[in-house]
């Protein structure tokens, strides 16, 4: 039988805890792991360690129950407060994909006309104009003047790479703007949750930040059912990947850690 | 910086400058290579390419074309393991990386200092 709440035990002072009491029989089951250093990587940790950005997809489809269980697992992710600021939509439709592919393409056409300087003739009027259209952005927001995310809109203005990777399905995630705190990391936690979820049935995903151009149009946010309250705030595109990425533990930088222990500080590499 | 500070002031690198926006290269084991072109397909970025007679094809990075992210999905995908970058890209100004280090695969070791 379950307890209510104004049955269970109410914990005062932490420190009346009894460990012994509250960790019960000895149960091999939850016992905790005992991770020597040196051990080779557990299942969970192989699969964030494989796990790569898919741009190379199978035709074949997912089937429905294997997107719901993604879902499923998303439900549980953590978030602020546990306000769960999101909703999704998923786009499994080959004609609407077109679409929306076709409507990023086009308003990737636009922005790299509007800012991309480097594809006008230099000295040109359209090369000034894009110049002091690209330092009013500047302004705004740097961070969307990263040379990688302007070469691959430009890329994608000139046909030469693509937005949603013909990916058989597409989950939008929608991102409450009323969002306890800062919405936007929620949307990283829960969408972490997805790809990992997918990952562990070998499926491929590729996180989509173009499809934030999707909020741009009336017309698509009324065709997605997008109120205000609402904006795209990423996609997921999944789909079974060509090859096999997850054969081989790739290389990546070193990240700098500050450890601080026994009151010295140290940084590790 | 403020806006109107970035406004006034503030800079991007010329995005075809290759001393300012230097993407990185791969590094290719030619003996290993058997030509299969799984990389070439999965490459987001494009940048490589098959060469050489058929039967005995190599890849090679594409000349002239810049983008590589050093996402490495190259190297995870490879059944000869011939082919990795080994550098992240390099950026100037404002978008200079800080922090990060030399490559490195997985550790299971505690990481000394550097």
């Amino acid at each position: 039988m379950s307890k209510t709440i104004s049955e269970a035990r109410i914990i005062e002072d932490p420190e009346e805890l009894d460990e012994e009491e509250l960790e019960g029989e000895a149960d091999p089951e939850s016992a905790p792991v005992e991770t020597p250093e040196g051990a080779d990587w557990n299942t969970v940790e192989r699969a964030f360690l494989t796990r790569r950005s898919i741009r190379k997809f199978k035709r074949k489809q997912v089937p429905a129950h294997l997107i719901h269980r993604m879902l499923e697992v998303a439900r549980f992710a953590p978030s602020q407060g546990n306000c769960q600021p999101y909703k999704f939509a998923v786009i499994r439709d080959p004609k609407l994909l077109v679409e929306m592919e076709e409507y990023c393409v086009d308003q990737c056409k636009q922005l790299t006309a509007a800012v991309n300087y480097t594809t006008y003739k230099k000295g040109s009027f359209g090369y000034y104009k894009a110049r002091v259209m690209a330092r009013l952005f500047n302004a705004i927001d740097p961070n969307m003047l990263h040379p990688v995310p302007v070469t691959a809109m430009t890329s994608i203005a000139h046909g030469k790479f693509m937005v949603f990777h013909r990916a058989p399905t597409v989950i939008l995630i929608l991102m409450d703007k009323h969002g306890i705190g800062v919405p936007e990391v929620d949307i990283g936690i829960v969408g972490t949750n997805i790809v990992m979820a997918a990952e562990s049935h070998r499926l491929g995903t590729c996180w989509i930040g173009f499809s934030k151009l999707l909020n741009k149009s009336k017309e698509w946010r009324e065709r997605l059912g997008i109120t205000d309250r609402f904006e795209v705030s990423e996609a997921i595109a999944v789909g079974y990947p060509v090859g096999k990425p997850w054969q081989n533990l790739i290389e990546r930088p070193t990240h700098e850690i500050a450890w601080f222990e026994d009151g010295e500080k140290q940084i590790l590499g | 910086m403020s806006m109107l500070k970035r406004l006034l002031f503030g800079d991007f690198p010329a995005w075809d400058d290759p001393q300012a926006c230097q993407f990185r290269r791969v590094q290719i084991d030619l003996d290993a290579c058997d030509g299969c072109k799984l990389c070439v397909t999965i490459c987001p970025a494009g940048v490589l390419e098959l060469y050489g007679q058929k039967g005995h094809k190599k890849v090679r990075v594409l000349d002239g074309v810049r983008g590589c992210v050093s996402c490495n999905n190259c190297h995870a995908i490879c059944e000869n393991q011939a082919i990795k970058a080994v550098e992240h890209f390099a950026m100037s100004g404002y978008y200079r990386s800080e922090g990060l280090g030399e490559f490195q695969p997985p550790r299971t070791s505690l990481p000394g200092p550097v």
